[in-house]
């Protein structure tokens, strides 16, 4: 048992490992450090480093994303950072990411260090509210346009290949629902038949093999992207599952109805379903066939539910006792499991 | 016991949220405190009907798999069914419900992945039936803040 870290023992400890980083580097400070919510699956802390470089003073916001001892999903920081690495610069806003440490002396844990995008919003609840309610159209064209480039990118060239475990078009499927009905076998509380009954479904109705292989961010949708009062995104966050696959994977993913934060029948709270899908069509250059779309979207509650579940047995299993882990598994699950019935037609 | 469970939480949510959580210098902090009193609400939604959705699914479930039983071809199952449906509820206490409750609803997923295979109108009748359980049941666990 790692006995934990004070928050000024971080900061002594960091400032101590970008020392080693920055070996040019003279009066390496870390301030500010503080914790802040950022994703469920890694500790997320923000702090300003400074240092002096050839004589020149230099400070910079940054943020640390560190392991936790438990955390919603389990996922590989290396895949994590190597995907803010291939799309930093790109169509594709994202923080630039600095430094990858997998060796677990310098904070206890694994981590990487990224750019702070300062002074925008990433609350889910707050973009379906003034000031930034009215801006609802641009947001859309920009959530689902920028999910569109990452599915139009090419993983081989974006250096992905030999980084994201690869897959056939016909397999994405499989490899996906095989994952995530383990990941609820594994840490269900209590018999979960709403969403046994959707896995035997999708069984039963396979989806056409996937387009193309693309990039899968996984957990793209409204409050992990950063947001402005104009209408703008800055930074598309939480790329902790990200993974290649079925570019429907994505768009399904963030049309489900959890996300509607409006509370009515928008997606994501911003536009009709047809008018994201016609967005993402248009920038991707991909069709969402119907049948296959659906097949994702009453997937996406499976996956939901995976997440859900194992966030609930972390948290009763003592692992990980954020209190985000509680909440979401609490107001979540049920909503899942109206979700798919939803999209399964017994529920209206 | 006095004041009643609702009006206390209502009382210890509100001072969390719009009391302490505007005074905590820490983001995480201010957060954290706010998520505390959404869960001290759900709390509250829960702990009314916590003994009572329990009783009435476990009796609804009961139900189910006595009139799903004669349509069932696999003995061990039929049998399981059987006995489920003839049961009652040893205890009224919610960790025992639960309990019970658990072991009903794992039977529910057996007996739909059963039912599925089967070619008889009986057997859409009953997997009708158990839809409509499931509704039932998610609607039953439904929260007022729950997103969908």
């Amino acid at each position: 048992m790692v006995e934990e870290l004070t928050v000024s023992g971080l900061a002594a400890n960091l400032a101590a490992y970008i020392r080693h980083r920055l070996p040019d580097a003279e009066g390496v400070e870390v301030t500010g450090l503080e914790r802040i919510f950022g994703g469920a699956s890694r500790e997320t802390y923000r702090f300003v480093l400074s240092y002096h470089l050839n004589g020149q003073a230099l400070s910079r916001p940054l943020i640390l994303r560190r392991d936790p001892p438990g955390s919603l999903i389990e996922t590989q920081r290396a895949v994590e950072f190597e995907a803010y690495r291939a799309f930093y610069g790109s169509a594709v806003p994202v923080p630039e990411p600095l430094w990858l440490e997998e060796d677990a002396h310098w904070l206890d844990y694994p981590f990487f260090i990224m750019q702070e995008v300062q002074g925008f919003e990433a609350n889910p609840q707050l973009i379906v509210l003034p000031p930034y309610a009215e801006h609802a159209q641009r947001f859309a064209e920009r959530k689902w346009t920028i999910l569109g480039e990452i599915a139009k990118a090419d993983p081989a060239a974006l250096g992905l290949i030999g980084v994201m475990e690869p897959v056939a078009p016909d397999q994405c499927w499989q490899r996906e629902l095989a994952h995530w009905e383990k990941a609820i076998d594994q840490d269900e509380l209590a018999p979960q038949p709403v969403i046994r009954a959707a896995i035997r479904w999708l069984r039963r109705h396979p989806p056409p093999p996937a387009q193309k292989i693309s990039v899968v961010h996984a957990d793209f949708r409204t409050g992990n992207f950063l947001y402005d009062t104009e209408g703008r995104i800055h930074a598309i966050l939480d790329w902790e599952m990200a993974h290649l696959g079925d570019p429907l994977e994505d768009l399904a993913w963030g049309l489900n109805p959890v996300w509607r934060w409006a509370h009515d029948e928008r997606a994501g709270g911003l536009v009709p379903q047809d008018e994201a899908i016609r967005i993402w069509e248009r920038a991707s250059g991909l069709r969402a066939v119907p049948e296959a779309l659906h097949w994702w979207e009453v997937f996406s509650s499976v996956k939901g539910q995976g997440i859900w579940v194992s966030g609930a047995k972390e948290f009763t299993d003592g692992k990980n006792q954020d209190l985000i882990l509680a909440l979401s598994s609490w107001l979540m699950q049920n909503s899942q499991d109206r979700a798919v019935l939803a999209k399964l037609g017994y529920l209206s | 016991m006095k004041p009643d469970i609702d009006r206390f939480i209502d009382v210890a949510a509100s001072y969390l949220m719009a009391q302490l959580a505007p005074t905590l210098v820490s983001q995480y902090d201010q957060s954290n405190v706010t998520i505390l009193g959404v869960l001290l609400m759900a709390v509250r939604e829960e702990f009314e009907r916590a003994a009572a959705r329990r009783i009435e699914e476990n009796q609804a479930l009961r139900r189910l798999f006595a009139e799903a039983a004669p349509v069932v071809q696999a003995p061990a199952l039929r049998q399981r069914l059987d006995e489920a449906a003839a049961g009652t509820e040893a205890s009224l206490l919610v960790a025992d419900l639960e309990r019970g409750n658990a072991a009903l609803r794992g039977l529910l997923i057996d007996l739909h992945a059963h039912v599925e295979g089967l070619t008889a109108p009986a057997a859409r009748r009953i997997e009708a039936a158990i839809w409509q359980e499931l509704v039932a049941s998610t609607e039953r666990r439904r929260l007022m803040m729950g997103p969908f």
